[in-house]
């Protein structure tokens, strides 16, 4: 049995029991899983979250979502779809549905979403999509700390094409832990484009997973922006199941504070001429933690694949720390693959040559900070949340000095 | 007054003197030009008065319209007149070149009261002195110095001092790299520059540069001093004669 509204329950024994699945502490993975190994989830587990309830008070969006303009605003509270917070029309090629939550399959955070998801928000792409799809998940916890598990479906058919904004951002109010799923089908020569903001308030837990599966000549490009939060974790895994199936997937974060932030890819090519393209690039300072993985399994039988793989961190000050572990896994033996990793700090030439231009050392160190997350930012194809995005970052600058 | 004093200057690198006591009077209006053989120390006074860090002032003043250049921290210089155009103009990945521009010209509308120049304003300002110095406009699109030629970073140097209007501007061998009619593009931006109320060192090792920026003044450096001074037939004389003879009296 499965509620569709999960409401006043405690995230006990007995629920869990009548859900028929583990208790949700039991679905985090522990300390001694490789992939989580840079990413200790204790702080999660400390914390009695409670299921969101969908009825909480909310009628306004939170202004650090952006305007995307012509885009159709989808809005989900706590993971329920909110109509009357939604856009209606969803212009041309593009049909909404709420579908049930199935697929148990995959990591224990997913089966803990499919267990706990009231519903999913399922896109069916038929044709080229007119309008941006833009997705609005808000986190509000209410007075007690609170677990919410938005699920979203995608599925572009043969030869079509969407671009799709996430907004995941918070409500003031208790810790909240989200922890969306995202599937994401693009089918024969379709493309889709997925551009994936996480500004969560410092107290909140973010982990999601994006499940993506390209067909043969289709095309998906995702870019994730990390802001913030108490720990984040964007695990994206990508299986390329055609031949001349493309994925570029980059991103940019810039973390202060005690922040946490994870991202973690999987590029599974398992045919012949496809091509994957990586660019992560992330600011650190105060007290941060910034882990990437990103692992690339070729098949035997996956010759010619193109495969590439940049990380580049900044350090702006001496306190954070960066784990990066790229992974090529390759069986064939007729491929390019290459991955990069990086780490620095402001070139003091580069502050020299602003300072003699006038630009007092604050301004300098965050127009080379803009500069440097810039060759992530700049890979988002779309123009109008290429400069939304950018802008973001230069929020989050300004926020930091004051 | 003079626009820049510089008095007595000595700098050190790394516990190694390098500028031995330089004294330079920049008048109102006058351009000097600094010609030596590499290694003199010539970047080195120019690195000093723009306020890069790594060098230490062990004795000497350097005065900008009365106030106490050395005092003034690097961006602080700029703000207050000083510019120099770089020998070597740093690549600024990811940073375009108008979004530079823009902030450059608001620290310095800031800091003297002005409102801040919007983008349109910019745009048309932009436009109107690439145009003069023969580049192309789309060039600010890109990230700044990243991947222009030689010659481009030149340019775009002096776009930078004609945007900027400073009152002393250091060109430090602004004229290598340029081709022959760059050069007298970029010599023309210089002079249209020329007023009463600015004052220019010219850092050079051509003469040539001087017949289209003529000099009031020119200098030889060698080995940290100023070692000879006179007119702009002093240019004509290094290149026909080279300076052996500078070497001599510097050692
Ligand atoms: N950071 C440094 N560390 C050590 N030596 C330095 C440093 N900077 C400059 N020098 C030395 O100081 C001297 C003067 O250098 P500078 O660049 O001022 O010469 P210049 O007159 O501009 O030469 P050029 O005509 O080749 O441009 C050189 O011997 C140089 O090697
Ligand atoms: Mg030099």
């Amino acid at each position: 049995m499965k509620p569709s509204l999960i409401t006043d329950h405690p995230f006990g024994e007995d629920y869990a029991k009548r859900l028929g699945v583990a208790p949700w502490r039991g679905h985090l993975p522990g300390p001694k899983v490789e992939e989580w190994r840079f990413t200790p989830l204790r702080s999660l587990a400390k914390i009695a979250f409670v299921p969101a309830t969908a009825d909480i008070d909310v009628d306004v969006i939170p202004r650090n979502v952006p305007k995307v303009p012509g885009a159709v605003r989808l809005v989900l509270v706590n993971g329920v779809y909110r109509k009357d917070l939604s856009d209606t029309d969803l212009g041309k090629g593009v049909e909404l549905s709420h579908g049930k939550v199935a697929a148990k399959e995959g990591s224990s955070l997913v089966a803990l979403n499919a267990a706990y998801a009231p519903a999913s928000l399922a896109l069916h792409v038929n044709g080229k999509a007119k309008k941006i799809i833009h997705i609005i998940s808000i986190g509000a916890a209410g007075p007690t700390p609170t677990a919410l598990h938005p699920r979203i479906t995608l599925t572009a058919e043969a030869g079509a094409s969407v671009t799709l904004v996430e907004s995941h951002v918070g409500l003031p109010g208790e810790a909240y832990f989200s922890n969306p799923v995202a599937s994401i089908t693009v089918g024969e020569g379709a493309s889709v484009r997925r551009y994936v903001s996480v500004d969560e308030d410092s107290e909140d837990f973010h982990l999601a997973t994006s499940l993506v599966k390209v067909a043969g000549g289709g095309t998906y490009e995702g870019f994730h922006l990390g802001l913030g939060g108490a720990l984040t974790r964007q695990e994206i895994r990508v299986a390329l199941t055609g031949e001349n199936a493309n994925v570029r997937l980059n991103g940019a974060y810039a973390l202060t504070g005690t922040s946490h932030h994870d991202i973690t890819t999987v590029i599974d090519h398992t045919l012949p001429n496809c091509t994957s393209n990586q660019i992560f690039k992330g600011v650190v300072d105060g007290e941060s933690h910034a882990v990437y993985q990103g692992r690339i399994h070729v098949a035997r039988d996956a010759q010619k694949t193109n495969a590439q793989l940049v990380h580049k961190a900044l350090f702006l000050s001496r306190g954070p720390q960066v784990d990066c572990k790229p992974e090529l896994e390759i069986y064939a033996d007729d491929v390019q693959c290459a991955h990069g990793a990086a780490t620095g700090e402001i070139d003091p030439n580069h502050l020299f040559y602003l300072a003699a231009r006038g630009i007092d050392p604050e301004t300098a160190r965050s127009l080379l900070v803009e500069g440097f997350l810039a060759d992530g930012v700049n890979e988002i194809g779309d123009e109008a949340v290429r400069e939304i995005f950018g802008a973001a970052i230069g929020g989050w600058l300004k926020r930091r000095q004051a | 007054m003079a626009l820049l004093e510089i008095e007595n200057l000595h700098a050190s690198v790394g516990g190694k003197e390098i500028l031995k006591g330089i004294t330079l009077a920049l008048e109102p209006g006058e351009v000097h030009a600094i010609m030596g053989p590499n290694g003199t120390g010539k970047s080195t006074l120019s690195n000093v008065i723009a306020g890069r860090e790594g060098y230490e002032v062990t004795k000497g003043n350097v005065w900008l319209d009365g106030k106490d250049v050395l005092a003034m921290a690097a961006d602080a210089r700029a703000r207050a007149g000083i510019f120099l155009a770089f020998q070597y103009p740093v690549e600024i990945p990811g940073v375009t070149t108008s979004a530079f521009l823009k902030t450059a010209l608001n620290a310095k509308r800031r800091a003297a009261g002005q409102p801040e120049i919007d983008a349109m304003e910019l745009l048309k300002l932009v436009k109107a002195k690439t145009a003069v110095l023969g580049m192309p406009y789309d060039m600010i699109k890109r990230a700044l110095n990243v991947g222009f030629s030689g010659g481009e970073k030149k340019r775009a140097e002096v776009l930078q001092m004609t945007m900027l209007e400073p009152i002393v501007a250091i060109l430090d061998e602004t004229d290598s790299g340029l081709d022959i009619d760059a050069l007298k593009v970029v010599s023309e931006g210089v002079n249209s520059l020329r007023s009463p109320d600015r004052a220019f060192l010219v850092i050079t090792h051509y003469q040539r540069l001087l017949d289209y920026i003529v000099p009031d003044h020119v200098h030889v450096m060698a080995g940290g001093k100023i070692v000879a001074s006179g007119g702009k037939e002093l240019a004509l004389e290094l290149e026909a004669e080279g300076y052996a003879k500078y070497l001599n009296a510097a050692a």
